[in-house]
């Protein structure tokens, strides 16, 4: 009879037991993994919607931008230096972007706003704004109109929770209005019929006309074809002020940026700004994305850039939203810590009973001759091997749902959805694939058995055999 | 041939606010084959006295030499080893290990000791068959009756051929016809396999088959007889 062997029969002395205490550390692990997998796939969408559709991964700007953001820390634009990064292997598109603030009006409204200067051309190299066109919109008479259709009635009912909300592409349409997989084919040409949403977006050869965000649309209550009036300081205090038609409404990803974003050919911007051949940034696209590849490109191309020059991550550029995840991720991690402790209690329970339980049989053991060692390690296979399969089931248990949540993310239906939009954010909840975060949950509920095996030994070496086989 | 002897052995409990003398100047002597069986009231300190002997616990005063060791000389690990290599134990109840079956309880020690295989399954066996147990090789203890489980733990406790076995009441908990089957059982291993057997008892019928009787009373001996009963 090995070790082993005497464990993995204690194991099952008390099958329930045994079941219960790894079931629970299923449970925890579980549920840990399928959370974080959640908490941390959202911020991953968060920061890529915010990268490809507004900062990029890297970008050039003058040294002192990264702490005063003004027009004033711009560059002019040296062909020379752009063509040389574009050369770097990792580089896939350059885009110089001049960015500022003004005030917008339409109408009798007005609103703070940032103006951003990009070639559209160039643009759509490397961010993907185009993607976020509102293409279908619920005004009061395309709901109404839609209501005169034979509609499935859910649909029908979420119509009016969701009056003059707009969408930017089919699959979302689907899911919020909670569209059922038989119906796509019927109802679908009746919202291209008579909620779709006439809109343009900008060219190189443009002039004159803006592409702005849909939160600023809605409160300028400016639409296509509008007018829209720019007023701010150009370079060095000069006066700004432009007309500018709206050619097309984008939905932004984040609602700071829906709220404000007024997107002008380049020349435009520098026109207005009186900048001539000016940036105050220029977007690197990258092919390789992962924290490494960023350091060793921005390391390569700041031999390039030279003096008053700096290549600047999308974390230094996103420094307020990472930490605004960062105090997110904490309140998360408290929770799960919350739940690592309950369960802990209950193991750290068990293990009492359990050691209470058998006092006379380790007397008994000690008394005919077996080692406190040698008892002190059977007890521990046995509980590594409770937590183990506790740690396995969790894991296995979560991988299908997270490969499953990575691959067709979770996306909400009617009010929920309604509550996300409201908050300006897709109503999406994509998840994260296993990364280190896995690791961690493993180490901590390893963590919580050492302590648990830790008590269980000492008891057994401080146990007093006579007293223990009395008992 | 001396196989325990005990020079002046003082046992003192101070844990409660009244010092117990449990064992109190003992000196006492078992030889090789001894039959004997330590009675007297409950609380006389017949326990503390085989839980010494043993080297369970060690006295406050006085010598206990078993097989030439000392065992006031051992330290906590080496008295563990002592025990596994020279005592054999049989508890007046949950003598064995629920989780193996009869032949593996009565192999547990020598498992410990390392014997090979084969050696340890022969031994296993004859064992079982000398308690009357070779039918019940794979039965777990709670399949077997409270007499059963006794008979297991006496072959478990010899099969290591111990200097002795120490039995702090073995037939409490048993009905008369289970006794009289485990003390037969011992009596003809202390015949057969001239193995010493120190019992402790307030059993009458586990005293009349004993061919020493040791009396204890508040720790003291009061007296110690010879009796020669066949
Ligand atoms: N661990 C202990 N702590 C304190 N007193 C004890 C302890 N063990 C035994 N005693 C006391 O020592 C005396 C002898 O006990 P014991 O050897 O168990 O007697 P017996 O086995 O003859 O009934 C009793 O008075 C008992 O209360
Ligand atoms: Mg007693």
């Amino acid at each position: 009879m090995k070790d082993y062997q005497l464990a993995w029969r204690n194991l099952w002395r008390n099958r329930r037991r045994t079941l219960i205490t790894a079931a629970s550390v299923f449970f925890a692990v579980f549920f840990a993994l399928v959370m974080r997998s959640f908490q941390l796939g959202t911020y991953e969408k968060m920061y890529r919607d915010v990268i490809e559709s507004y900062t990029g991964y890297l970008q050039l700007q003058h040294t002192d931008y990264i702490d005063e953001s003004s027009l004033d820390n711009g560059f002019v634009i040296d062909p020379e230096i752009i063509s040389r990064i574009e050369g770097d292997p990792n580089v896939t598109a350059v885009i110089p972007k001049l960015e500022s603030f003004a005030l917008a009006a339409s109408g009798s409204r007005t609103q703070g706003v940032m103006v951003i200067g990009m070639d559209p051309e160039d643009e759509m190299k490397g961010l993907n704004i185009i993607n976020r066109l509102v293409r279908y919109r619920l005004t009061p008479k395309a709901v109404e109109a839609l209501k005169a259709e034979s509609l499935p009635g859910r649909t029908a009912k979420l119509l009016d929770v969701f009056v003059n909300e707009s969408f930017t592409d089919e699959a979302s349409l689907i899911s919020i209005l909670g569209i059922g997989r038989t119906d796509t084919s019927d109802v679908l040409p009746l919202f291209r019929k008579h909620a779709a949403f006439e809109n343009g977006y900008l060219t190189s050869a443009d002039s004159g006309y803006a592409v702005i965000g849909n939160g600023l649309s809605e409160y300028l209550h400016a639409g296509v074809g509008d007018t829209l009036v720019l007023m701010g300081q150009g370079y060095h205090g000069t006066t700004a002020a432009g007309l500018y038609i709206i050619k097309g409404i984008v939905r932004m990803p984040q609602p700071e940026i829906d709220n404000r974003f007024v997107y002008l050919t380049l020349d435009d911007a520098r026109y207005l700004y009186a900048a001539p051949g000016m940036a105050t940034s220029a977007i690197i696209s990258v092919r390789d994305t992962e924290d490494d590849d960023l350091v060793m490109t921005r390391n390569r191309l700041g031999q390039i850039t030279g003096d008053g020059l700096a290549i600047r991550t999308w974390k230094e550029m996103n420094a307020l939203l990472l930490n605004q995840m960062e105090a997110d991720n904490k309140s998360g991690a408290i929770m799960i810590g919350i739940l690592y402790l309950v369960i802990a209690f209950g193991v750290f329970g068990t293990v009492l009973m359990m050691m209470a339980e058998r006092r006379r049989e380790f007397g008994m053991l000690v008394s005919i001759g077996m080692q406190k060692g040698k008892l002190a390690k059977v007890i521990s296979m046995e509980m590594f091997l409770v937590g183990f399969l506790g740690v396995a089931a969790g894991v296995a248990g979560s991988l299908p749902i997270v490969f499953l949540g990575y691959a067709r993310p979770l996306r909400f239906t009617g009010e929920m959805a309604k509550m996300y939009e409201d908050y300006g954010f897709d109503p999406v909840m994509p998840m994260l694939l296993p990364d280190t975060y896995y690791l961690w949950q493993v180490v901590i509920v390893l963590l919580i058995l050492l302590i648990a095996i830790t008590f269980s030994v000492r008891k057994i070496f401080k146990m007093n055999v006579i007293n223990a086989v009395r008992a | 041939m001396k196989v325990v002897e005990i020079n002046d052995v003082y046992k003192t409990y101070h844990d409660t606010e009244v010092e117990v003398k449990a064992v109190n100047g003992v000196t006492l002597s078992f030889e090789k084959g001894d039959f004997a069986v330590i009675v007297g009231p409950s609380g006389s300190g017949k326990t503390t006295l085989l839980n010494l002997i043993g080297g369970l616990d060690q006295p406050t005063g006085g010598e206990i030499i078993v097989a030439g060791h000392r065992l006031s000389e051992l330290k906590p690990s080496e008295l563990i080893d002592f025990r596994m290599e020279h005592v054999g134990f049989v508890f007046q109840s949950y003598n064995l290990i629920p989780v193996l079956t009869a032949s593996e309880n009565v192999g547990f020690i020598l498992n410990l000791q390392k014997w090979p295989k084969e050696k340890r399954k022969a031994r296993t066996d004859e064992m079982l068959a000398s308690v009357g147990l070779s039918d019940r090789h794979n039965s777990r203890p709670s399949q077997l009756s409270g007499g059963q489980q006794q008979r297991v733990a006496v072959a478990r406790a010899l099969a290591p051929r111990p200097e002795f076995i120490l039995a702090d009441e073995p037939t409490a908990n048993l009905d008369t016809k289970s006794a009289e089957t485990l003390l037969d059982i011992m009596e003809k291993l202390n015949h057969d396999e001239k193995m010493t057997f120190i019992f402790s008892t307030h059993d009458i019928r586990v005293m009349k088959r004993a061919r020493r009787v040791i009396t204890l009373e508040d720790g003291r001996i009061v007296s110690d007889v010879r009796v020669n009963n066949n």
